[in-house]
């Protein structure tokens, strides 16, 4: 019987029988679950290079800046959750407890978790890095990818081995190992936090933070390795739900006679404005250098508004703020999904939870945003009437 | 109050003498057990602290350096009743004491609490105050060790002294050649709002709980380098830095809390604060900690960006780096910090060369 204060060294030397510890699976991307050998520690110190870690370092850091500082760089901070697949590690956690959990992920620390929701995200993040350091080597103007994670640091190691196989560059770690991460986000300066959990989001956003939940969904459709894309909802994503507010409460046409008294004064902002502002700083950086058509960030705007009775007030606002958007579709009301399906963006962002799943079925990821009055209407289906 | 142990008289017959004496003792010894008796050195985690650290001395140092030692200790004697006010090291002692007592719940007979030694140069006459103030304030400071102006190093390896905290760095310096773990401490100007409940220590990596080692060859042959060198060596742990002990022990104390089911509750919090990058040298760190059979509560890889804000977020009562401008830098922020004088990163202190430490990972 494991004593209940796992003792890593006994873990090491496998002098604990019942753990099993399997090689390090350096192709497979998904691990061998099944198959394991006994762990045979005299290895350790050979295995000092069949990592899959060093072929990968092809670039020099010394050539360009890879570690921003927090103030220049657009900060994305993501969790354990969103970026991999741990679906099995949390039922260990939420069924056994902290020790077996911990110790399960000493088991298998070589094998790489399966990539989660956010990680296309991010390897576009990376790909666009890249296209801005070859147009300003020397500035910091970057995308900066935090791990944000409730893991104890026994974690980090399979995390660190995960994201090594898979060639991601994420060096800025935050392992809090149980208490809340949300402090940090704000010392890190973060732009925009993704997580699995809705809690951590929704105290994310009561700070001011960006901050969305991610969902794992079976169904991926193929996303561009290229160019990242980013569709937004609008209201109470982008604006404020002040209009949403009115449609819920006094319906529809209410709501356009209101839309155009007010045609002229601003929305108020939104929890995602700020992001959005930070894409199109960076997007400014690429039509600087002529390359607008060749841009490897695109930005899209998918609201269930109508164009000619309620659209003119969104196009002012985001006018008025300075930002531009690369398309916008009014949808009145039609279903978001075979639209998002063409768009194939990396992230959508939308406040209902209704969208959310929507896109989900057809293949978009999808992240909500408990922001506004429609988190109270998530229950009831009336909001798949257009606006 | 010290244990007096009276000689047994050699008569057997009990006079009244003996007798209202006999009685005065057991009235003293039943008067004893109230107060909790302190450990002895092997069994316990001994912190020493210099006066200057743990009061704020700063106006009476003045005096001793303008005026000379006997206006200083003249005013001292003459303020007797005075207590100081509360140094660098005051909230870090007082979370140790909070500490102690949840151990003591937990265990009642362990020997294995924090032991807290008063290590100052100060002569004899100035004890007077320092008692009076370490009363005031309610601490349970009862070893002391006045040198009256000799080196305390011998008397630190006599109690077994598992950190020494002070101000003067020369004798840091000592104390870290002799294998002690050790740090001179900076107060910051800023109020910070510290935890009275948990005792939160926040250590550097390289050159603190880590040899300097990789930080030698970032400064000799750069980053890239460096990279190579660590993913080459990531399973060959790194050797140990002067504040590992301390962790170890504090390790030790936080097993006991886990064993009686109080991890969600533990008083004490340790945290990792490296600029170190994650992917890139991290492994090697964690895995040497493992290797050590150390754990660490929270882990933060910085990859360059500066400390202050997070340790700001942290808010620990303690910050252990070797190299000055992150102190600095915390201490901005309201971070109490303390420096270890150990490792190549003392010889990079002037213009450019600060750069490089913040580059470094």
């Amino acid at each position: 019987m494991v004593k209940m204060s796992l003792d890593p060294i006994q873990v090491m030397s496998g002098q604990v029988k019942e753990l099993k510890v399997s090689p390090s699976s350096n192709g497979d991307t998904r691990g061998s679950w099944e198959e394991k050998e006994v762990f045979d520690p005299n290895q350790l110190d050979r295995t000092a290079k069949p990592k899959p870690v060093t072929g990968r370092r092809a670039r020099k850091v010394e050539g360009g800046v890879f570690f921003p500082k927090p103030e220049n760089a657009v900060t994305v901070a993501v969790s354990s959750r969103v970026l991999f697949r741990t679906e099995r590690e949390q039922r260990v956690f939420e069924q056994k407890g902290v020790e077996e959990y911990l110790r399960y992920q000493i088991e298998h620390e070589n094998e790489p978790f399966a990539p989660g929701p956010a990680f296309p995200f991010v390897k576009a993040l990376e790909t666009v890095n890249a296209r801005l350091r070859d147009l300003y080597p020397q500035s910091e103007e970057l995308f900066d990818i935090v791990l944000v994670t409730y893991n104890h640091a026994h974690v980090g190691i399979r995390l660190i081995n995960t994201i090594n196989h898979h060639n991601l560059f994420i060096e800025r770690f935050c392992m809090t190992g149980g208490s809340s991460p949300i402090g940090y986000l704000k010392a890190w300066q973060t732009n925009l936090y993704l997580s699995a959990d809705a809690e951590k989001v929704r105290e994310a956003l009561a700070e001011g933070i960006a901050a969305a939940t991610m969902f794992f969904t079976d169904k991926i459709t193929e996303v561009s390795e290229s160019q990242l894309r980013v569709a937004f909802d609008g209201d109470a994503v982008l604006f404020s739900d002040e209009s949403e507010r009115i449609f819920k409460t006094h319906g529809l046409d209410k709501f356009f006679e209101h839309e155009r008294e007010n045609e002229d004064i601003l929305l108020d902002h939104g929890p995602l404005k700020g992001f959005l502002e930070a894409l199109g700083k960076l997007q400014k950086k690429f039509y600087a250098k002529g390359q607008r058509l060749d841009c490897p960030i695109r930005t899209y705007l998918v609201t269930a508004r109508s164009a000619a009775s309620s659209g003119i007030r969104a196009l002012k606002t985001l006018r008025a703020w300075g930002l531009e958007i690369d398309e916008a579709l009014f949808l009145a009301g039609a279903p978001k999904g075979p639209m998002l399906e063409k768009i194939r963006p990396h992230i959508y962002f939308d406040d209902q939870m209704f969208h959310v799943e929507g896109a989900a079925e057809m293949g978009t990821v999808a992240a909500h945003v408990p922001y506004g009055i429609a988190q109270k209407y998530s229950r009831q289906q009336n909001s798949s009437t257009g606006k | 109050m010290s244990e007096i142990k009276p000689e047994d008289p050699a008569t057997a017959e009990l006079s009244a003498e003996e007798k209202d004496w006999a009685a005065a003792k057991a009235f003293f010894d039943s008067l004893k057990t109230k107060v909790p008796r302190p450990p002895k050195p092997r069994n316990a985690v001994t912190i020493a602290v210099s006066s200057r650290t743990l009061f704020n001395m700063v106006a009476e140092r003045k005096i001793y350096e303008d005026d000379g030692l006997e206006t200083y200790v003249g005013f001292q004697v003459k303020h007797e009743d005075e207590p100081l006010k509360p140094g660098p090291a005051f909230p870090f002692v007082k979370a140790l004491m909070n500490v102690n007592s949840r151990l003591r719940e937990l265990y009642p007979d362990s020997e294995e609490l924090f032991d807290i030694v008063l290590m100052t140069n100060n002569h004899a006459e100035v004890g007077v105050r320092l008692i009076n103030s370490i009363n005031h304030y309610g601490l349970t400071i009862e070893r002391f060790c006045m040198t009256g102006g000799e080196s305390p190093i011998g008397y630190l390896k006599a109690y077994m002294t598992n950190l020494y905290l002070s101000k003067d760095s020369k004798k840091v310096i000592d104390a870290i050649e002799e294998g002690i773990a050790a740090a001179t401490m900076f107060m910051s100007e800023k109020e910070s709002n510290l935890s009275d409940t948990q005792l939160r220590v926040a250590f550097d990596g390289d050159a603190v709980l880590f040899s300097d080692e990789s930080e030698i060859i970032v400064k000799q042959h750069g980053l890239d380098s460096f990279f190579e060198h660590e993913k080459m060596n990531e399973n060959k742990p790194l050797a140990q830095g002067p504040l590992k002990c301390f962790l170890e022990a504090l390790g030790k104390l936080q097993r006991k809390f886990y064993e009686k089911n109080e991890r969600m509750n533990c008083p004490i919090r340790t945290f990792l604060v490296t600029a170190r990058s994650a992917a890139s040298s991290g492994a090697r760190v964690l895995k040497t900690l493992r290797t050590w059979g150390l754990e660490i509560d929270e882990a933060l890889f910085l990859a360059g960006a500066p400390k202050g804000p997070l340790l700001q977020k942290i808010r620990p009562h303690i910050f252990f780096d070797d190299q000055m401008h992150h102190i600095e830098g915390a201490k901005e922020l309201g971070t109490i910090s303390a420096h270890v004088p150990y490792g190549i990163g003392q010889k990079y202190h002037k213009g450019k060369l600060i750069e490089q430490p913040e580059k470094k990972e």
